[in-house]
């Protein structure tokens, strides 16, 4: 789910940009660290929208480096369980699929896919299909998918999505 | 025994010794009873005694009626001594007793209550006591029911009062509830436990003393027992003892229950069962005498369904399910796989002989367990026959499923502990017995600890509130608190570890407890009923598990083993030579995946981890540098089209962690030439590589390069001797003594000798004007050696030649001493420069060595390779428009070396491959698709059909004029079968099949209408119909869709059968 939400960052700046266009760096910074990280409480942050203030900068002892708190707006994507939501797939094999919801990758167990649909090795590109090929799921194809448990470590979320439900699967146009 | 046993036993006491009998061995049951009512009346006096006045004296009326009974109970109250300490000669203490009394002759002493017949004083004063005492009855409700039911026939049915007795038995048979009431009444509440506690045995009651018995006679010996205290209860010296018990599940032991020891001893004199136990009875503490008879649920049988293991014989250690149990025999009817002997003969088939083969075979080695397999049984002999639902085959009985069911001594199994593996489990439960089979396992074992832990969500397997799920609260030893997840339970409740089984649910991030994935975490994707499917978060494989070894975590696995020695994705050296990344961490051993591709299990204590070097370096496929954590992508070898980070590098191999591979955690090894730095320089080989004679060859050979025009011949030399792909010849050096061309800029033309080589330029000497100019390496090209005598030409191209095929070929091209003598004179030694000598390794300079040479078989040698000497006649037939200079040409087409170039070998892709410059192209495929041009294949060039593995089975081709067979030439036929260079084709025409090389076909293009198969390109091996074309594009259909495609890349296919 997306969020706009304020959060919060320091930004550590070196003294070689004090200058007219401090400020500036700072926003640019705050832009580069933070845009595109993810962190297990608020999820991908997806683009920084409005920056609130930028607080006064408490000069390091000792280092000259500079902190500065930013509060800003961000719009994030944190994925919950339960979810549903559009994904492409990225690889397909015997243990089931990967899809990308965005930043975020999530994996589909075979026995999260439907029983009637089968993993095919020997087709180009390997997909899984039904029985009469009404459905062909294969890497680059759009599916929907529910999220049944995430992972959250430091870095990242990691996600697992089951296709066996109404209105899952393939999307299509 | 257990307590209706002991119930039992004391009533055929009871009426065996008539009632009244003082000296009653009672059940310990009674005993305890009557213990409990002694204590109680004393307590309710104090509390009751006042409000049953007219009770009291009813029960003085019955106490007369006692003494009218008297005699009978005073010949055994004579003989009794143990009570004489509180009420000896009751006669002369009554002074005495009355003043106890006062103060509240509520210490009423357990003889009194217990042996009525003694009590007659203290009935006749302690008048209002009666009443008292049957309030007690009510209280203590029908546990005193047996002394109430003596007391009661004699103080109440004489009496004259028949509304009393009505009264009284109407209190002593409500409901259970009548102490509550009476407690009620009285505005008090009685806990549970203070009420029970008062049940315990004291100091004053008697003793337990456990004897030593035989073991399986104790019941027997109690009996025994029994008979004797009857025999000698009306002698002299009757047996001053209480009860004798023999609890259930107390192997070689009796309890008797008395005041002394000597009485115990009188007891069990002469019983032979008893003699042991002679010489020492040991006393139960008073503190213990409950544990003696505390019955313990279950604890003593084996569960239908709980699995145990065979501790010997034929079946030791095997699994097996109990079938029953039989208490009483000692003995479990267990379920397991039978062992049979299958290859011993029975019955009519048996002889001597094998039998004592069979002997020697016994010896050595038990039969496998396998299902019972009656058909075997009756090829080898035996006969089966069947009982019912059973087969019986030697005695044992089997199932229709195969298993075999058979007794065994409780003492032969192992019942603690016993945890079947995953695949015992399957064994079993692969016949279709349903789902009861799955849950004794699911079950822990009381006597081990569980393994639940707070916030663990789990759910009822037992008793009234199965099903009903939770999550744990707190846990106290065996008992576990759960909050219920429940809308009408709000409470926490309260279970017995054995009552609970985890349950999960998919999402869920759990770590693994036990077994072999111990320690590893991972997200479930799959609940069954006993089994739980999970994908490991390090490794991203599957693993199966059973519940009870899952707990709910948050963090994740390290990846650690137990010492912390190693982690996941270490660098370990597996011996001195080969090294390895740990893959799987598992509790006793890890996966490891060596350099060579293997996944080896090894045992952490044979491992060695490796220091990480932050300056290990490599290079890679376009002469990158390569570091660990560097991206790269894999753009040839087996893992080719992956992309990954280098975790670790390790000589010319790089282990890659890639997301997108699912093995082995995504970890996978390559060779570093077989990569690319992601982002790194790509245009830049160009000049590199002509740094290194082993890149150049291929690239020199192949038209796109520069040098391709005017020195193309050259350039196949390029590879020279020296060149030669010695990649361990320091790599500077190898151009230098080369002669070469300038081929660019004002020096251009001029012929000379490399002096020395740097990276990107070459000092020339010129052989014109005496002068040493540097020259950029792009502009030079060996000119094969032209100065030299004329052996050394032919010489000189034959490396050239194998320079740019496979590694063995050109190396036994380079060291076969032939070459060495033949092209080479002592005297073109001589004429080299000493620098020429010396700028040679000495490795490579052994391989000139004749002697050396000997390790190199050289069956490929070429200069006398039919297919060199052969090219001759075939001549004609090569264009040589491309290597117009230098007669390398016809060298081409030769059959022998079509070969070579058509087989899947390595040569082949290598010499093609514009865009590879690895000079050890290992077998690899996929290689040339994207070949543009074909230098070998004159017929190619016009085609522009690459030469490549175009062919496959089914598709039509034509018989090229290159072939020998001009007979065949032109025929079109229809390729049944590929094998390495060599297709059979069958040709309708003739109606036969013939083996022709790869090389001699040329695919027949569809037309319109026709089923064609695609032979290059992505949609390889793709099947559709030819719609319609133009001149070089054809509009074609697919299954279900129509696009466009060369018709180069087309081929019409015929069904071998049509």
């Amino acid at each position: 789910m997306f969020y706009h939400i304020s959060l919060e960052h320091e930004i550590l700046l070196h003294p070689q940009y004090f200058g007219p266009q401090l400020l500036e760096k700072v926003k640019t910074k705050l832009y580069t660290e933070v845009e595109g990280t993810c962190t297990g409480k608020y999820g991908f942050v997806i683009a920084v929208t409005t920056i609130d203030s930028i607080g006064a900068g408490l000069i390091l002892p000792g280092q000259g480096f500079v902190i500065y708190p930013v509060k800003y707006k961000a719009i994030v994507f944190r994925p919950f369980k339960g979810e549903v939501l559009d994904a492409v797939v990225r690889q397909v094999n015997k243990v089931g699929m990967f899809a990308e919801i965005g930043p975020l990758s999530c994996f589909i167990s075979h026995h999260s896919i439907p029983a009637e649909m089968e993993f095919c090795p020997n087709v180009n590109p390997q997909c899984y299909k039904t029985k009469d090929e009404d459905v062909v799921i294969h890497a680059e194809g759009e599916i929907r998918l529910k999220i049944v448990g995430t992972r959250v470590d430091a870095t990242g979320i990691f996600a697992i999505g089951t296709l066996m439900d109404d209105y899952l699967g393939l999307i299509s146009n | 025994m257990s307590d209706s046993e002991a119930s039992n036993f004391s009533d055929a006491e009871a009426s065996g010794s008539e009632r009244g009998s003082p000296v009653s061995n009672r059940s310990r049951q009674s005993s305890v009873e009557s213990r409990g009512s002694r204590r109680s009346v004393s307590r309710s006096r104090s509390r009751s005694g006042s409000r049953s006045g007219s009770e009291a004296r009813e029960a003085s009326d019955g106490e007369r009626v006692e003494e009218e009974q008297e005699p009978e109970g005073d010949s055994l109250h004579d003989s009794e001594e143990y009570d004489s300490e509180e009420d000896e000669s009751d006669s002369g203490h009554r002074r005495k007793r009355k003043k106890k009394d006062r103060y509240g002759g509520f210490i009423i002493d357990e003889a009194e209550v217990d042996d009525e017949v003694e009590d007659e004083d203290e009935w006749e004063d302690g008048a209002q006591e009666i009443g008292i005492v049957g309030n007690e009855v009510d209280e203590l409700g029908p546990t005193a029911r047996e002394i109430e039911g003596r007391r009661r026939g004699t103080n109440l049915w004489d009496s004259q009062k028949e509304h009393e007795i009505e009264e009284y038995l109407r209190k002593k048979y409500a409901d259970d509830g009548a102490a509550a009431r009476h407690f009620g009444d009285g505005g008090e509440e009685m806990s549970d436990e203070i009420t029970q506690q008062t049940l315990l045995p004291g100091v004053k009651d008697p003793n337990l003393w456990m004897v030593k018995c035989r073991i399986g006679e104790e019941k027997a010996t109690v009996l025994l027992l029994m008979r004797k205290f009857l025999a000698y209860q009306n002698t002299n010296e009757p047996l001053q003892i209480k009860s004798v018990v023999a609890p259930e599940g107390v192997k070689g032991y009796i309890y008797i229950e008395a005041y002394k020891q000597p009485h115990v001893k009188a007891s069990i004199e002469n019983v032979g069962n008893l003699r042991m136990g002679l010489w020492k009875q040991q006393m139960v503490p008073i503190k213990e005498m409950t544990d003696v008879l505390r019955v313990v649920k279950e604890q003593t049988g084996l569960k239908s369904k709980q699995w145990v293991r065979l501790k010997r014989g034929l079946y030791k250690d095997d699994i097996a399910q109990v079938d029953y149990f039989d208490m009483a025999q000692n003995q479990v009817h267990l379920k397991l796989l039978p062992r049979i002997d299958y290859t011993r003969l029975r019955g009519a088939l048996r002889t001597t002989q094998s039998e004592s083969d069979a002997e020697k075979r016994k010896k050595k080695r038990r039969p496998p367990s396998k299902p019972f397999d009656p058909e075997a049984i009756r090829a080898i002999g035996g006969e089966v026959t069947s009982d019912g639902d059973f087969l019986i085959f030697e005695g044992n009985r089997y199932s229709r499923k195969g298993f075999l069911y058979k007794n065994f001594t409780l003492s032969a199994v192992i019942v603690d502990g016993v945890k079947p593996t995953l695949a015992e489990l399957e064994r079993f439960e692969e016949q279709p017995e349903g789902i009861d089979l799955e849950l004794p396992t699911e079950k822990e074992d009381k006597a081990l600890t569980h393994t639940f832990s707070a916030g663990d969500n789990v759910e009822v397997c037992e008793g009234e509130l199965i099903n009903l799920r939770g999550r744990i609260v707190t846990i106290d030893g065996n008992m576990i608190t759960v909050m219920p997840k429940h809308d009408d339970l709000k409470d926490a409740l309260i279970f017995q570890a054995s009552e609970l089984k985890k349950y999960f649910s998919m999402g869920d991030h759990v770590k693994v407890l036990s077994g072999r994935y111990e320690g590893d975490t991972g997200l479930i994707v799959r609940v069954e009923n006993n089994r739980v499917v999970l994908i490991s978060d390090l490794t991203m494989h599957e693993m199966e598990i059973l519940p009870k070894d899952l707990q709910l975590c948050t963090d994740m696995a390290s990846g650690v083993d137990s010492l912390g020695k190693f982690e996941w994705g270490d660098l370990v050296n597996l011996d001195s030579e080969t090294v390895g990344v740990i893959v799987r961490l598992e509790r006793e051993n890890f996966h490891i995946l060596n350099m060579h591709g293997k996944v080896v299990e090894c045992r952490p204590s044979s491992l060695q981890k490796r220091r990480l070097n932050r300056f290990t370096a490599a290079l890679d496929s376009f002469r990158n540098n390569l570091h660990r954590k560097d991206m790269v992508k894999v753009i040839d070898g087996p893992h080719s089209g992956f992309a990954g980070e280098i975790k670790h590098l390790y000589r010319n191999f790089a282990f890659l962690h890639s997301l997108e591979y699912l093995q082995n955690g995504g970890i996978f090894v390559c060779k570093t030439k077989h990569l690319q730095l992601a982002g790194g320089n790509k245009t830049a080989p160009a000049m590199e590589v002509t740094t290194n004679m082993e890149f150049m060859s291929p690239r020199r050979s192949s038209p796109m390069h520069p040098s391709g025009g005017g020195g193309g011949g050259g350039g196949g030399g390029f590879g020279t001797p020296r060149g030669g792909g010695h990649g361990r010849v320091t790599r500077q050096r190898d151009l230098i003594g080369s002669t070469i061309k300038i081929t660019r800029g004002p020096y251009k033309g001029n012929i000379g000798i490399v002096k020395d080589a740097t990276q990107s330029t070459a000092r020339i000497e010129l052989h014109t004007s005496c002068q040493t100019i540097s020259v950029d390496k792009n502009h030079i090209a060996d000119v094969g050696t032209p100065t030299r005598d004329p052996g050394s030409t032919s010489y000189g191209r034959t490396p050239a030649y194998s320079g740019s095929q496979t590694p063995l070929y050109r190396d036994s091209g380079n060291k076969t001493p032939m070459a060495d003598a033949g092209s080479r004179t002592p005297l073109h030694y001589g004429s080299m420069t000493p620098l020429h000598d010396g700028s040679r390794t000495p490795n490579a300079h052994s391989e000139w060595d004749p002697t050396a040479s000997n390790t190199y078989p050289s069956p490929g040698y070429n200069p006398s390779t039919p297919g060199y000497q052969m090219n001759g006649p075939y001549t004609p037939q090569t264009p040589g428009t491309m290597f117009n200079e230098s007669g390398y040409s016809p060298y081409q087409p030769s059959p022998g070396y079509q070969s070579v170039v058509s087989t899947p070998s390595p040569a082949t892709g290598y010499s093609q491959s514009p865009s590879s410059n690895n000079p050890y192209n290992t077998p690899s495929t996929g290689y040339s698709p994207n070949m543009p041009y074909n230098p070998q294949t004159p017929g190619a060039n016009l085609e522009v059909l690459p030469m490549t593995d175009w062919h496959t089975i089914d598709i039509e081709v034509r018989i090229r004029d290159s072939h020998d067979d001009q007979g065949l030439v032109g025929q079109t036929g229809v390729i049944r079968s590929i094998s390495g260079s060599m297709c059979s084709v069958f040709l309708p025409e003739e109606d036969r099949v013939v083996t022709i090389m790869c090389d001699h076909l040329d695919p027949v293009q569809p037309q319109r209408g026709d089923i064609f198969k695609v032979i290059i390109g992505e949609e390889r091996e793709a099947i559709g119909e030819l719609l319609s074309f133009d001149s070089q594009e054809g509009i074609v259909k697919f299954k279900n869709k129509i696009t466009l495609l060369p018709l180069s890349h087309l081929c019409k296919m015929r069904k071998p059968d049509d």
